[in-house]
């Protein structure tokens, strides 16, 4: 051991050192290995300096395109194939009534087209989308299939990459399509001839939303719709289209999966409660629809308001356009008809607008429910005679038996009591010449007449007194008489949007009051003068069991050879319960044939709505209220 | 000096040593670059993997569908979900639908009830039907505004800062 260790350890200067000829011969093999290796060393250099050459070229050349003229194109078009802009549109929020039943919501749609590239055969796709859209509304005409066809051609020759086929698919005829296509790919690869092989390659689909209304015509006049573009028209869609629709994105997406940005999470539009009581608007609209066929008259109109805030709890209007096929606009509204009478047609109301003439008239203590007045049948003002509607002379009245027997000529002296200074003042701050704020799209601010106007005249005072030569809407009058009916004197703002429910958070803006045109004394002095009166005369307005107020009007209706005797706006204002007031109903028929008097047509409309209304309204007869708090 | 070529010499290694220290040099490089290649490698394929995924899902949300994919319904994305819910929620609004209800109140011969028939009672405590609530009101701006007088709160120290700072701005207040 000590012997190898010996041998193995020796000093690293004596391994160098050259060993004598004698004990290590010398061979021709190592100057052989010299050689080779020089060979192989400049071969290798040679190697190393092609691999540096070439990396000098790549270097020179990266940096030649780098700052190559054509390097801006290189850019712009890589710029072009790398990224595509999309637009995304939240989902339009939903509108619901006031218990939460869905008035408007949304339902899945497809747009259905053609990648051109990968189109097979043409004559299938446009065989087979003719046949499953046969009953499409839009797409049920003979010459659908041709125009497939010829879209696809061009597309083919202008080198088009996709186009549009037909919209607004709904999810079952899809499903027929893709039934069709799997048939298609069943089938066997045999020569099919010169028609080829039947294929739905290259049709291809995109979901998206579309506006719906499951309650179909219930309560159209007050949503509106939403047209093609996705924009609300008429009603709550277009009053609050920017806050339903939400806003869109545009965002550019990366086709670079290393680059892939996250689609913008959208703020989807705010949903809407309404004021709106589904079964009483359908209550309404029934109400209306009978009494449109009863008294044959052309249209009408019902409103049902809260005179405490203000809240619209029904409009029904004729005539009502089914919003999922809003495409029938034209055919529903023919001529001049507008979308919801209610707030876009103004009228001259007649002997309910006595209501505010007389309410002003207490209120400035021109008179009083006890001042008499003898009625002699006729007055004049202005150089206008006016007379009574049964043309008669009623003699001794009070306030009470004025407004009974609806006489015009009682409540022209009235006005001219209260003077005209006075009763374009109460007028004007009953809101009338201008809009009430309604939140519903496309509302008229009515036309009232002031001295002072070109085309006033004294003779103004008298009629408009009566509610002639003054033009409103229903929806101007029911404010203007909330201020009544609610006993307090408070001008309530109509509306009919309750909430609105964005970000996660319900927002529900209090109610509005527009005004105080008459004092709360004047307001519940009128509302007993207006239930006297009804009872007194018996009238078909009246509902057992509730006491109630209101007013019969008859209008005259203004034609190019002047007014008409024979063509009247027959109306009904009336509230209740008279204690407690709950709701305000406003009745208008145009043009009823039936009668031409209110108090005939009008005011049975009035009863059978309300009828209705104190049921769904849980409200108790007054004597079952009395009899509670006895008890 | 010889002590010093005896040093040199003792340290100098054998040209295989050398060429066998740099070929190890070289492969230690060489491995270490393939590792660092290979998971890089590894982390960019699984990112341009998802990428792809997510894109493909994202497709689905703006792009076009073929008629004879069947979608796949383990991966759904948010928006197509939402769109399934609004037709849902439209779907059961149309059963629940005025005209609906209308049709089975006339199919199970209901009438609607008159005024005359109702009776009403006195319920105690009863509340009135409220309209419907579809989210929680916005939360109030709550005050933060403590009433309680800073002195009161604060430390020595941080009052006799306060203090000195107070004297130092009313001197140089005051210097002409």
């Amino acid at each position: 051991m000590r012997r190898y260790m010996a041998d193995q350890v020796v000093s690293a200067g004596r391994l160098r050192r050259k060993p004598p000829a004698s004990e290590y011969p010398e061979t021709t093999h190592s100057a052989n290995e010299k050689a080779g290796q020089t060979l192989t060393g400049w071969r290798f250099n040679l190697l190393g300096i092609l691999f540096f050459l070439a990396g000098v070229m790549i270097i020179i050349q990266l940096v030649r395109l780098q700052f190559s003229p054509e390097r801006t194109e290189f850019v712009s078009q890589g710029d072009l194939y790398s990224r595509t802009l999309h637009i995304f549109y939240p989902p339009r929020g939903d509108i619901y009534d006031r218990w939460g039943r869905l008035l408007a919501g949304s339902t899945l749609v497809y747009e259905v087209g053609a990648q051109v590239d990968n189109v097979e055969n043409a004559d299938t796709i446009s065989f087979a989308l003719s046949k499953v859209l046969s009953s499409h509304p839009e797409y049920d005409y003979p010459e659908y299939s041709d125009q497939i066809y010829s879209v696809i051609h061009r597309a083919e020759i202008s080198g088009t990459a996709y186009v549009q086929l037909a919209d607004f698919v709904t999810p079952e005829e899809l499903t027929q399509l893709q039934d069709w296509a799997n048939n298609y790919a069943k089938l066997p690869n045999v020569d099919y001839g010169e028609a080829g092989r039947p294929s739905l390659n290259g049709l291809v689909y995109r979901p998206r939303l579309q506006r719906y209304y499951p309650e179909d015509t219930l309560g159209a006049n007050i949503l509106g719709f939403v047209n093609r573009e996705g924009t609300g028209m008429f009603g709550v869609e277009a009053e609050f289209n920017d806050l339903l629709a939400g806003a869109p994105q545009s965002v550019w997406m990366s086709l670079n999966p290393y680059e892939v940005s996250e689609i913008p999470q959208l703020k989807s539009g705010a949903d809407l409660i309404l004021t709106i009581d589904r079964e009483i608007q359908a209550a309404a609209e029934d109400v209306l629809n009978k009494a449109l066929d009863d008294s044959g008259a052309d249209g009408g109109v019902i409103l049902v308001m809260d005179p405490n805030t203000g809240e619209m709890l029904a409009i029904a209007s004729t005539p009502r356009l089914n919003p999922n096929i809003y495409w029938d606009y034209a055919n529903v509204f023919t001529g001049n008809t507008p979308f919801n009478r209610a707030v876009s047609q103004d009228y001259e109301p007649g002997s309910v607008f006595k209501v505010l003439t007389m309410a002003a008239a207490l209120d400035d203590g021109a008179v009083k429910p006890d001042t008499e007045f003898v009625d002699s049948g006729s007055i004049e003002i202005g150089g206008l005679t006016i007379h009574n509607w049964d043309w008669g002379a009623w003699g001794p009245q009070n306030m009470q038996g004025c407004m009974a027997h609806s006489l015009n000529v009682c409540l022209t002296w009235v006005a001219t009591q209260l003077g005209a200074g006075q009763f374009y003042k109460y007028m004007q701050n009953f809101g009338f010449g201008r809009i009430t704020g309604v939140d519903l799209a496309g509302e008229a601010p009515g036309r009232l007449k002031l001295p002072g106007d070109t085309d006033w005249y004294e003779a103004e005072l008298g009629t408009n007194s009566f509610g002639q030569g003054i033009a409103v809407t229903p929806i101007q009058m029911v404010m203007a008489i909330s201020s009544v009916a609610n006993g307090k004197g408070e001008m309530m703002m109509p509306h009919v949007m309750r909430s609105m429910v964005r970000d996660g958070f319900q927002y529900t803006p209090t109610p509005q009051v527009i005004g105080h045109p008459i004092s709360a004394d004047t307001a519940r002095t009128l509302t007993e003068l207006l239930a006297n009166s009804l009872e007194g005369e018996s009238s078909d307005a009246l509902v057992d069991g509730y006491r109630l107020a209101g007013k019969t009007g008859t209008a005259e209706i203004a034609t190019p050879t002047g007014y008409s005797s024979t063509e009247t706006n027959a109306s009904f204002v009336g509230w209740g319960p008279v204690d407690n007031p709950r709701f305000l109903v406003f009745v208008w028929l145009e043009r009823p044939t039936s009668s031409i008097w209110g108090s005939i047509v009008a005011a049975p409309v009035f009863h059978d709505m309300v009828e209705r209304l104190v049921v769904l309204m849980d409200i108790p007869p007054d004597g079952a209220l009395q009899g509670l708090a006895n008890h | 000096m010889e002590t010093i070529q005896q040093l040199t010499h003792a340290y100098e290694q054998a040209p295989w040593r050398r060429q066998m220290y740099m070929i190890g040099v070289i492969l230690l490089i060489l491995v270490s670059a393939a590792i660092v290649a290979g998971i890089y490698l590894n982390v960019t394929a699984r990112a341009a993997t998802v990428g792809r995924q997510i894109q493909e899902m994202q497709v689905r949300v703006y792009g076009y569908h073929y008629l004879t994919n069947d979608a796949g319904e383990a991966m759904v994305p948010i928006e197509e979900l939402e769109q399934r819910i609004a037709n849902l929620t439209s779907q059961l609004a149309i059963f629940s639908s005025y005209q609906v209800m209308q049709e089975r109140v006339n199919d199970l011969n209901l009438q609607p009830i008159d005024a005359d028939h109702i009776q009403y009672i006195e319920v105690p405590g009863y509340i009135d039907r409220q309209t419907t609530i579809l989210a929680p009101p916005p939360e109030p701006m709550v005050v933060t505004a403590s009433t309680i007088d800073p002195q009161f709160k604060e430390s020595l120290f941080v009052w006799v800062a306060d203090q000195v700072q107070k004297t130092a701005r009313y001197f140089s207040e005051v210097r002409p």
